[in-house]
């Protein structure tokens, strides 16, 4: 029995704004830290005057990385980008096939709460804020007693936890969405 | 249960979930999840290991060439770069006899400098030379079998992705693999170049003679291809090469995750300059890059998981122990990794082969005596694994590369194709039979570039 379509396809739209945005936001600091490295490695080159390498230029890679990785993750997963092993469930009929695409996505939901409340939890050690009170009523867990920093420029490292956190967010949000519309495929028996 | 029977029981039962359409990452890290809490008997490890696992593994540095060589592969598909190197390759071998299939070789290699995955070079060459070969009428075999083969240069050539994910595992120097990979990859090249002339002396119907092009065009064509080679030589010699003549040693330029941020950024500012990148072309780069990007870190990020399970029941250590105990000789171990390759390599993707695999294999190799240095060992073995994996994208049933040219040319069954490949696939098999037998063409310019 398919679950209300027309408001699946109205997420599903909503899903798709969401992860290309994300998408392009993390393409966008793809770019930003390879032309950030070009500048880095030119003034390491030439090494005079006010003319050096960029301070902290492998940290921002690291990070900017692991943010656009995190944003990448709901565009893959809403265009089921993850690899499976196709060759021997193709013999099943379309239903059976869209079995297997439905229990793939909702194991990938699984995942992706896990890996959404343990990175929430990594980022409540990392953040230094709030009293005790509005800590436990967030889960925050307790509150580090110095806000740990990245080594060279001393960002606080709950920033590139939180803005990473927003991928992870938003991951889980489309893997739902995903099991959802793979429920309505396997309801209308399209294989996928 | 002790160690070694819990591990085999978690990989039989993981890659029967990744048969079931289990999604490979999570087939891994699922299986890595329940077997850490077996063998510790409560989930609070794993638990605790997720808090930073995910951010680590995507932060790591040497991750990081992945998606920046990713973003250069794209915008080198998106920027003309395939056009000129077709048309320099067609100029120079299409007056020989199967001399456009010979071009698409070519000009395929020349691609898989610039890129690093086999994918993007097989779709990108065939969009450039299936039509071209199609009208001057090649066989459908020939023209599809060539091209789907000439795609795995993409990855056989460095820059390549399953080689850093190699070099990571097995705790190499990414740098040395790049320049082991270089005559292996040139080797392969020539091979299918040689391939493509017997194919056309056995059936003289497949491909035909092209006319001879005056050397002026020649030249002026090749002229047009020195882009490329620029930014392949930039990125290549700036991370391997010696740039600093006064200290002894190579003094590299650049790391390789800069090389690859150097080579995004010669690639994208090359389409611009061309006019070919346009913004619909950058948009659709950084779509691609994201997927592929996410594909390959959530399976890293599930390798993880699984290493951490096989790591504490310690069962690669002990396979390793009994396999160096049972007295094989070492070739004939080598031999059935390989064999193993092959098999897998019909089902699977060579990603999650190489994730699979080298945490197992690479203890054992490590322990055996191949007559080289350990690090010697560890090169010739991951650019052994590279090309058998690589075998897997152009073998039946599943080779994507086959499925990718093939669904350019709807007309062509798919059997044609199968057959067409194959002399190609037979052509990798003495590719691997030479390199096993003469490690020296894998390990020779690794000494000359890092003596001592």
């Amino acid at each position: 029995m398919q679950i209300a379509v027309k408001a699946q396809e109205r997420a599903g739209a909503g899903a798709a704004a969401l992860a290309r945005l994300l998408a392009y936001l993390g393409g966008a600091i793809l770019v930003g830290l390879a032309l950030m490295t070009v500048v880095s490695i030119v003034g390491r080159w030439i090494n005079t005057g006010w003319v050096r390498s960029i301070a902290g230029d492998y940290e921002l890679v690291e990070a900017g990385v692991g943010i656009a990785v995190f944003a990448f993750l709901p565009w893959c997963q809403l265009n089921r980008g993850h690899v499976t092993v196709d060759i021997f469930t193709n013999g099943l009929p379309a239903r059976g096939r869209a079995f297997t695409a439905l229990v793939g996505d909702i194991l990938i939901a699984i995942l992706a709460y896990v890996i959404m409340w343990r990175f929430y939890l990594g980022f409540g050690e990392k953040f230094p804020f709030f009293s005790d009170a509005w800590r436990d009523r967030l889960s925050m867990g307790f509150k580090p007693f110095f806000p740990e920093t990245t080594y060279e420029l001393e960002i606080p490292v709950w920033i590139p936890y939180g803005l990473a956190l927003i991928g992870a967010v938003a991951f889980f949000l489309v893997a739902l969405y995903t099991v959802w519309r793979s429920w309505n495929r396997f309801a209308r028996g399209e294989a996928q | 249960m002790t160690g070694i029977e819990l591990a085999l029981a978690g990989f039989a039962l993981m890659l029967l979930a990744i048969f079931a359409r289990v999604p490979i990452a999570v087939a891994m890290a699922l299986t890595g999840f329940i077997g850490v809490w077996i063998v510790r008997g409560s989930p609070t490890a794993p638990l605790a290991q997720m808090k930073t696992l995910t951010f680590d593994t995507f932060s790591s540095y040497s991750l990081s060439i992945v998606p920046l060589f990713l973003l250069m592969g794209q915008f080198a598909t998106k920027s003309g770069m395939s056009s000129a190197l077709f048309k320099a390759a067609q100029d120079w071998l299409g007056h020989r006899k199967g001399g456009v299939a010979m071009a698409a070789v070519g000009a395929c290699a020349g691609f898989g400098a610039v890129c690093g995955s086999s994918l993007a070079t097989a779709s990108t060459m065939g969009q450039v030379a299936l039509p071209e070969m199609r009208k001057r009428g090649y066989s459908d075999s020939l023209s599809t079998g060539v091209l789907a083969a000439g795609g795995t240069l993409g990855i056989l050539i460095p820059p390549s992705i399953i080689l850093v994910i190699y070099a990571i595992l097995a705790e190499q120097n990414i740098v040395k693999m790049f320049v082991a990979a270089l005559l292996p990859g040139l080797l392969a090249a020539l091979g299918y170049m040689l391939t493509v002339a017997i194919y056309v002396r056995v059936r003289p119907g497949a491909g035909n003679v092209a006319e001879r092009v005056p050397y002026a065009d020649r030249a002026r064509s090749f002229i047009s291809t020195f882009p490329v080679i620029f930014i392949f030589v930039i990125v290549m010699y700036g991370i391997a090469g010696d740039w600093d003549w006064s200290n002894p040693g190579p003094d590299a330029l650049f790391t390789p995750t800069e090389g690859a941020a150097v080579g995004a950024v010669l690639t994208m500012i090359y389409g611009l300059y061309t006019r070919e990148l346009d913004w619909q072309g950058i948009k659709d780069a950084i779509l691609a890059t994201a997927q592929a990007t996410a594909m390959i870190f959530f399976i890293v990020f599930g390798a993880a998981l699984f290493n951490s399970f096989l790591a504490i029941t310690q069962a690669p250590q002990s396979l390793a122990e009994w396999v160096s105990t049972q007295g094989f000789g070492p070739y004939t171990v080598l031999m059935a990794m390989l064999l193993a390759y092959l098999v897998f390599g019909c089902v699977m993707d060579s990603l999650s082969m190489i994730l699979l695999t080298i945490p197992i294999f690479f203890p054992i190799i490590s322990v055996l005596d191949f007559g080289m240095t350990p690090e010697e060992t560890a090169i010739w073995f991951g650019i052994l694994a590279l090309i058998v994996v690589e075998v897997g994208l152009i073998t039946p049933p599943v080779g994507m590369n086959l499925f990718i040219i093939n669904s350019m040319a709807k007309d062509i069954p798919m059997v044609r194709t199968y057959a067409g490949v194959t002399p190609f696939v037979a052509s990798d098999l003495v590719r691997v039979v030479i390199l096993v037998s003469f490690p020296a063409i894998t390990l020779w310019l690794v000494g000359v570039m890092f003596p001592g």
